[in-house]
């Protein structure tokens, strides 16, 4: 027990000590990819608490990244650029003026998320199953509506522009990090275990005599909260955010990861975030022109994304659970693989 | 070797019982894994792009897929023809254009210009077509000092405050005044409606320019309605604007949302003149439009007809010859892009131009003769003339030019 909580910290300290020669020998492209990949690893594990852990298939990460990525980008912006943003409606006063740092502008944008979700839980968890992901589709549809037309908040379809460009490799790692160790936490708890039941087996679990909306709704904030600070991180990367950005195809793709991944597993989520993000990009090659000896390839574009939906119907063909199911990884498993290769080999 | 029947039966019993965590899925997942690592350090070993003597790099940024595809696949167009012309700079340098897709998004926009930039090595950019993915690669050029040359961002944030971007497109606020003066000048009118699409910033904000100008000189709007992207039934918005019984409509909206306006005006008997931005030029509009298209009055950048000049003509004959239609306002966007590149590179010494250079060569274009008409860039904004189009018997004819 002790000696793997070692591991785990050791193998944290090795990849800060990766983060620190990344961010100064990596080109800027791919400290971006990587900044991207922990981002979208905070969205992937939060989404995959509710939807994998706690079984509640639902359709919303896009409403909560919106309001979060809203909400860091507005407390991060100074008086004057707003100001000049707002060139329909002017912004209310009492948004106008304030003004905050990154990091209390990430956490507020994660309690305001959470709190969203916490009045959001009350009529969403009186639906179970598919009824569930309909009421949670409609809320992330309310979401891009409700930005599109608060105008004198949001600058409706214009967005936020100029947001500055804070997100570090250390804090979208730091972010990731903790949101791996909170959410593994979590797992691993009384909370967790009766997540887990609940999806399960949701009327065993009543009859057990477990609370399942407060265990639902626990998974539910958290998922939330940091949802709402990757959010607000990858307002800080990309610097300009609009309706736009949030649609539907955000939550799609973070279902994809989590599929891929194995509902339920967050190191099988962090495997297919890796895979799906930084994937993507790497396939960029099959669009462009082909010399191999004298033979020339024309690109043609939306090649990757053909490529990429082959790869991911050969995991689910093979793996139908997803690349982990919803087994963890874990150092006892990770060292009696190697022993066990060890007899083999002998 | 060859199986007989029972080794057959073997084989597949030996898979079902398998298939699913057994060692043969085991073995199928290495050679699964192995052959995305194989493709994963081919790609990053790069063996894309053979080595030229002399060739100048230039990325471009246009969406080739996703929900904008159309018109990122029409710059292209209109750049390969402009590349076929003009293949090499002044002293014989090859220019290669990279074209990289960002699927109108701007995550993807980032993330590639970014690319283009830090891995690729280009010189300069080109793109992207919506202004709002724009504004995403805007601080990545500025931050490594390399020109952005956008086709077709309109909006006026774009360029604002910036240093390396500029674009070879007139911005909204210059077409909000030419449809507000032609319609005071051309079609007597006294009142307007404005008809808005929420959820694009390109129409909120050129909405704004129109009613600006149009009030300036002497208009009046009477009201002022919203639609959203995506919506199929006006008659809201129809019964409103009919209520208010304005001289004309001014709509600038994409293509989809103008022409199921324009049947269901028809319908209800609003027979006044539409008029909308660049954003309705689309064979779309024509078709789902059909009768009740005809009128429909917009400004845009470009019309075969309105070509003069040399480079403009020479454009029209090679577009036709290949793709056998008529290049539209964003072929013709995408060529000067192209055009006023390389102009800006022969004119900051060619071959041997920094990126430093060519920045302020495009910054400095003057009186340039593109495909569009006569360009020139101040602070990073062209100051050139707009056409005014209107569909007639479900064609699309020129009206006037109109210079800034």
């Amino acid at each position: 027990m002790k000696k793997n909580t070692i591991f785990t910290i050791s193998a944290i300290v090795v990849l800060f000590l990766f983060l620190l020669y990344a961010s100064h020998n990596f080109s800027a492209y791919n400290i971006r990819i990587l900044n991207n990949v922990a981002i979208f690893l905070i969205l992937a594990a939060s989404y995959n608490l509710i939807n994998g852990v706690t079984g509640q298939f639902s359709l919303e990460p896009n409403g909560f990244a919106a309001i979060g990525a809203y909400t860091a980008a507005i407390l991060t912006l100074t008086p004057a650029q707003k100001s000049a943003m707002f060139i329909i409606t002017p912004m209310v006063p009492w948004l106008q003026s304030v003004h905050m740092a990154f990091l209390p502008a990430l956490i507020v944008a994660g309690l305001v998320t959470a709190f969203v979700g916490f009045i959001l839980g009350f009529p969403v968890f009186r639906v179970r199953g598919d009824y569930l992901a309909i009421v949670t589709l409609g809320f992330g549809l309310t979401i891009r509506v409700v930005s599109n037309n608060t105008i004198s908040i949001t600058n409706g379809a214009l967005g936020l522009k100029g947001i500055g460009n804070y997100t570090t490799l250390w804090w979208s790692w730091g972010w990731a990090v903790l949101a791996m160790i909170v959410i593994m936490r979590l797992i691993n708890s009384e909370y967790g275990r009766a997540m887990k039941a609940v999806r399960d087996d949701e009327d065993a679990a009543i009859a057990m005599g477990i609370n399942t909306f407060r265990v639902k709704m626990t998974a539910f904030v958290t998922s939330a909260f940091f949802e709402g600070v990757a959010g607000g991180l990858l307002a800080h990367l990309i610097t300009t955010i609009s309706p736009t950005l949030f649609t539907f195809f955000f939550t799609f793709n973070l279902l994809i990861i989590i599929v891929i991944g194995g509902l339920g597993s967050m190191t099988g989520t962090a495997i297919a975030t890796v895979l799906v993000i930084w994937g993507s990009e790497l396939l960029r090659f099959v669009e462009q022109p082909m010399h191999i000896f004298s033979l020339t390839i024309p690109g043609i574009p939306g090649m990757r994304m053909v490529i990429f939906a082959i790869l991911l119907i050969i995991i689910m063909i093979f793996a139908r659970d997803g690349l982990m199911g919803q087994k963890e990884f874990s150092w006892d498993s990770f060292f009696k693989f190697f022993k066990k290769n060890k007899k083999l080999a002998k | 070797m060859v199986f007989n029947k029972l080794d057959k039966t073997y084989i597949f019993r030996y898979l079902a019982t398998n298939m699913f965590g057994g060692v043969f899925m085991r073995r199928l997942f290495g050679v699964v894994t192995f052959a995305l690592f194989a493709l994963f350090i081919i790609s990053s070993t790069g063996f894309s792009s053979k080595a030229y003597a002399k060739e100048i790099k230039i990325g471009v940024v246009w969406p080739m897929t996703g929900p904008i595809a159309s018109f990122g696949q029409m710059n292209w167009k209109g750049a390969q023809i402009a590349e076929s012309m003009v293949p090499k700079t002044k002293d014989g340098a090859t220019l290669k254009l990279i074209l990289l897709d960002n699927k109108g998004d701007k995550v993807e926009t980032a993330n590639a210009v970014s690319r283009l930039i830090t891995q690729t090595h280009v010189k300069a950019i080109i793109g992207a077509v919506a202004s709002g993915n724009t504004l995403a690669a805007a601080p990545i050029a500025e931050r490594y000092h390399i020109p952005l040359l956008s086709s077709s961002a309109t909006n006026p944030l774009v360029t604002k405050g910036k240093k390396y971007v500029s674009r070879v497109c007139f911005i909204d606020p210059f077409q909000g005044s030419v449809a507000a003066k032609y319609a005071i000048n051309n079609l007597h009118a006294k009142t307007a409606a404005v008809v808005v699409d929420i959820a694009q910033d390109y129409s909120v904000g050129l909405a704004k320019f129109f009613v600006q100008s149009f009030t300036k000189m002497g208009g009046k709007i009477v009201a002022r309605t919203f639609v959203q992207t995506g919506d199929q039934d006006f008659s809201a918005q129809v019964s409103a604007v009919k209520a208010a019984n304005p001289d004309m409509i001014y709509m600038p909206t994409y293509y989809q949302e103008a022409s199921l306006f324009t049947r269901q005006a028809k319908q209800f008997g609003l027979n006044q003149v539409i008029m909308g931005g660049d954003g309705l030029e689309s064979d779309s509009l024509l078709k789902v439009g059909g009768k009740a298209a005809n009128g429909i009055t917009f400004t845009t950048h470009y019309d075969p007809k309105a070509t003069s000049g040399k480079v403009g003509k020479e454009f029209l004959k090679r577009f036709k010859a290949k793709y056998k239609i008529n290049p539209d306002a964003m072929a013709a966007l995408g060529a000067d892009a192209y055009l006023v590149m390389v102009d800006a590179i022969n004119r900051a010494g060619g071959y041997k131009a920094t990126s430093e250079q060519i920045n302020k060569a495009i910054r400095s274009t003057k009186d340039f003769h593109g495909v569009t008409g006569i360009l020139t860039i101040v602070n990073g904004d062209a100051i050139k003339s707009a056409v005014v189009r209107k569909v007639e018997n479900g064609k699309f004819v020129y009206v006037t030019t109109v210079n800034p």
